[in-house]
């Protein structure tokens, strides 16, 4: 019974947060869009950041490898796109595997800087990439082929974003409550004991690493259809950090956390804006600071004291 | 008590820099069996145990355990091999329940491969519902079933010290090596430990702990294996070792003196 | 031959800005385990206090002589490090937190401070003059701007006043003591919390410092404290984090590898701007600790 009720669940909320997409106008539609994206992206920065504790500024570069490898294999090289999008999600893979096996033996925050280095090179050569990457300007005027003789456009390629959202997450939460979930939180409070307890510690975050930058990849790939045009900016630092403050803000290693973050963020400054013009940032740097000193598990412990993971 | 040592320890030596911590140590654990290492500050205990443990490879010598050696094997695939240990001081994972602090402990019995996990197979779930089954198992064999919901931060020091145990012995170890397991504990606590660390030896299962609670220790060691500068100075049962000259003069003095002459009258 | 010489010049005063920042790291990073990243927002601080006080163009009442900035900027940036240690890093060293969350949260202040000077100052860069001018200066075979001299010598000056201070002076051996063994310096009865504000107070004025240093050659503006503290990072991981003489190698090695690599190397010079992290993702994989090792604890 529990199973089919978490299904009725599930399938409510993908049909209500379709629905919104029909009922949204067209600047509404766009927000609503990348908002969508950037849920995606702090759930899978969340589950590495939250719940494997480990600290990463290479999230974005992922997004962009994923954006950048599906256009050009597909609308610069000619591929079909089902071979681009799984090749674009090979690379990015096989990527972030590269970037990991190194990483991982780093201590302490020189895991967040070796990625830090490691995301600012993607963009330095994507600025560099000449006709292949567009350089500093970018891609742009292409569309998302038909898929089956379907064009997904308008309200129905943001269902499609909410369907990415809803795979994220099932693939998010079931990775957590597993074997494999406990390990990572393992590593994440207690390394030490956590090996003590048979966890292959290197091998673990190696895998949540390859699988959270591989999910980001694929939320990058959704991204680039969205308006159509990729540049390097996107991919870059001042991203990241929003990122890492929606997830903190949100309630780090809570997957509801990661979704309220990433709203909450994203959505203040459109409201915020009119009455503190630039100065939302400021208040979201202070919010960052707040939280980690009075409140570390963020919006979500504070809605709702039971979703930290704390009580199974 | 059976014959074959399921641990066998040979010529094990470490130095640390020009610091000689362990020289030419040779011990043997049996399973079901308790045996307690013993010895004056600094005599070898903490590194000998985590030299077992796999914390650090020996200079020298060899750690047998089921007949293949664990020197200079990483910690985690000693501990899939089914040795254990507890830390010193409590090392819970703090961020999750007390349910699944002991299911770490079942790691190496559960597989946590991703594309296992996500494709939902058959095994997973099984292994899962076993698992959740020993942990609930072994909650109630502590006395943790009041504690179950609880955040693992509420716990008292000698709850944490039952969840180190827990947690240890929820991968089904058939070595479980114990960290001064009394330490800090109140007398009833200490009870309740006593008789928990014998009837998992009663299991079957050899235990190795180290210890400075005599009180505690000799009524529950099966044997005792005393160090004094990195050196094996005496082996034996607990009567043998409380008489011996050399081990009363290494470190033992008046308290065991004492208790020797009591357990003469016993 | 000239070109070269320049170059040299060019290569030695960048050098020296980055290992400033890498000193003020050092401050922070030793006794304290803390990797504040907010270094680069306060040397722009610094290099906006500098414009404020020398020109009209913030305070058109003030326009001042340099020896007011030299002693403003520290002065100012000392007084903000203590406040941010005091507001921030110390609740959370109280409570037992660890270090990765002060790490975050100085990133909180890192955008607080970035956002700050941009509400106060506008987005558009401001020009900062050289006290010295603009004339060329020639020392020997060595012709440069008079700006990267003054950088070269203030540089010079402060690093040989913080390895006396570290090598000669009790605060500094209670410095390095805490850097090695916190607990064992806190029973030594060195005041871990005073040594802690200093270290903020410190790094502060000399982030500033570095900021009023180069303003005159970059110019004050908001987006100037990222791409500084990543290169003044990356000069203490080349360094080498246990010694002050390695942040001054380390800024050294950095600003030569780009300059004589986008000069000499063959390779658009886009793809220069990847040298810092190059070098920064070699030397945390392949040499860690730096090339000038830490003095070993006894």
């Amino acid at each position: 019974m529990r199973g089919v009720r978490s299904t009725l669940v599930w399938l409510a909320a993908i049909v209500a947060a379709s629905a919104l997409a029909f009922w949204l106008g067209g600047y509404a539609t766009d927000v609503y869009r990348k908002m969508l994206i950037w849920v995606a992206l702090a759930l899978s920065y969340n589950f590495l950041f939250g719940i494997v504790g480990q600290v990463a500024f290479s999230h974005f570069a992922f997004a962009g490898v994923g954006a950048y490898g599906v256009v050009i294999l597909a609308h610069k090289l000619g591929m079909p796109f089902g071979a681009a999008l799984v090749l674009a999600l090979a690379l990015c893979a096989l990527l972030a595997f590269i970037v990991a096996l190194p990483s991982t033996r780093l201590e302490g925050f020189y895991l967040a800087l070796a990625t830090l280095a490691f995301s600012q090179l993607v963009i330095v050569v994507i600025s560099e990439g000449g006709d292949l990457t567009g350089g500093t300007g970018g891609i742009a005027n292409y569309r998302l082929p038909s898929v089956f003789g379907y064009a997904i456009r308008g309200p129905w390629y943001t269902v499609l974003l909410v369907l990415l959202v809803a795979f994220t997450l099932w693939t998010l939460r079931r990775l957590d409550y597993s074997a494999f979930g406990r390990a990572c939180r393992a590593i994440r409070d207690n390394a030490v004991a956590a090996a003590a307890m048979g966890v292959d510690v290197r091998r673990v975050k190696v895998q949540a690493f390859t699988l959270t930058s591989t999910l980001a990849g694929l939320a990058g790939i959704a991204y680039a259809y969205i308006d159509n045009v990729i540049n390097p900016p996107v991919f870059g630092l001042e991203n990241i950090f929003l990122l890492l403050f929606m997830v903190i803000v949100g309630g780090s290693g809570s997957h509801v956390g990661a979704i309220v973050g990433a709203v909450f963020l994203y959505l203040a400054p459109f409201v915020l804006e009119p009455i503190v013009g630039h100065g939302f940032l400021l208040v979201f740097g202070v919010l960052v600071v707040l939280t980690i000193l009075f409140r570390p598990s963020g919006l979500a412990g504070l809605l709702n004291r039971r979703t930290a993971r704390g009580t199974t | 008590m059976s014959d074959n040592p399921l641990i066998a320890v040979g010529g094990l030596t470490k130095h640390f820099g020009g610091l000689t911590a362990v020289e030419d140590l040779g011990l043997d654990l049996f399973p079901g069996e308790i045996l307690a290492l013993i010895g004056p500050n600094g005599a070898g205990k903490t590194t000998t145990f985590n030299l077992i443990a796999g914390v650090f490879a020996p200079s020298a010598g060899s750690i047998m355990f089921g007949g293949a050696r664990i020197d200079g094997l990483p910690v985690h695939r000693i501990a899939s091999l089914g040795l254990m240990r507890t830390f010193q001081h409590n090392m819970p994972f703090a961020g999750m329940s007390l349910t699944d602090n002991i299911l770490v402990g079942c790691h190496t019995r559960c597989d946590s491969r991703p594309l296992d996990i996500l494709l939902g197979r058959r095994r997973v779930r099984d292994q899962e519902a076993a698992a959740r089954r020993r942990a609930a198992e072994l909650i109630s064999f502590l006395g943790l079933q009041d504690r179950i919901d609880d955040h693992v931060s509420t716990l008292s020091f000698g709850e944490g010290r039952l969840l180190e145990l827990a947690r240890a012995l929820a991968g089904q170890p058939r070595v479980i090596l114990l960290d001064e397991p009394a330490a800090g504990l109140t007398q009833p606590e200490m009870a309740r430990l006593g008789a928990a660390i014998r009837d998992i030896a009663a299991r079957g299962i050899a235990v190795l702990l180290i210890e400075h609670d005599m009180h505690f220790l000799f009524p529950l060691a099966h044997r005792i294996v005393v160090l004094n500068f990195g050196r094996k100075i005496a082996e034996g049962e607990p009567d043998g070792i409380a008489r011996d000259p050399e081990v009363i003069e290494a470190y033992l003095g008046e308290a065991v003196g004492g208790m020797a002459a009591r357990q003469g009258h016993a | 031959m000239e070109d070269l010489l320049e170059l040299v010049v060019s290569a030695t005063a960048s050098g020296c800005i980055y290992a400033l920042v890498a000193l003020a790291y050092l401050l922070i990073l030793r006794p304290t385990s803390v990797i504040n990243f907010a270094v680069g927002e306060w040397a722009a601080t610094g290099a906006f206090i500098g414009v404020a006080i020398l020109t009209p163009l913030i305070w058109p009442r003030l326009e001042g002589p340099y020896w007011l900035a030299l002693l403003a900027v520290p002065a100012i940036l000392g007084v903000l490090g203590w406040l941010v240690e005091a507001l921030t890093v110390r609740p959370l060293i109280r409570r037992g937190a660890s270090v990765t969350s002060s790490i975050l949260a100085l990133l909180g202040v890192l955008i607080i401070f970035r956002e700050g000077l941009t509400l106060l100052f506008g987005a558009d860069p401001l020009p900062s003059p050289p006290p010295l001018g603009f004339k060329r200066v020639a020392f020997g075979p060595f012709a440069g701007g008079s700006q990267q001299f003054l950088i070269i010598g203030v540089t010079f000056v402060l690093f040989a006043g913080a390895w006396l201070f570290f090598e000669r002076t009790i605060w500094g051996r209670a410095f390095e003591a805490v850097a090695l063994n916190r607990r064992a310096a806190a029973l030594m009865g060195i005041n871990l919390r005073l040594v802690t504000t200093l270290a903020f107070v410190s790094g502060g004025m000399v982030a500033g410092l570095a900021g009023l240093l180069m303003s005159p050659l970059t110019s004050a503006h908001y987006m100037m404290g990222l791409p500084i503290a990543i290169q003044g990072f990356t000069a203490l991981v080349i360094g080498g984090v246990g010694r002050v003489e390695g942040a001054l190698l380390g800024g050294l090695v950095l600003a030569f590898v780009e300059q004589f690599g986008a000069r000499y190397l063959p390779i658009p010079s886009g793809l220069t701007l990847g040298f810092p992290f190059v070098l920064l993702i070699l030397f945390l994989f392949l040499r860690p600790s730096g090339l000038i090792s830490p003095r070993e604890a006894r």
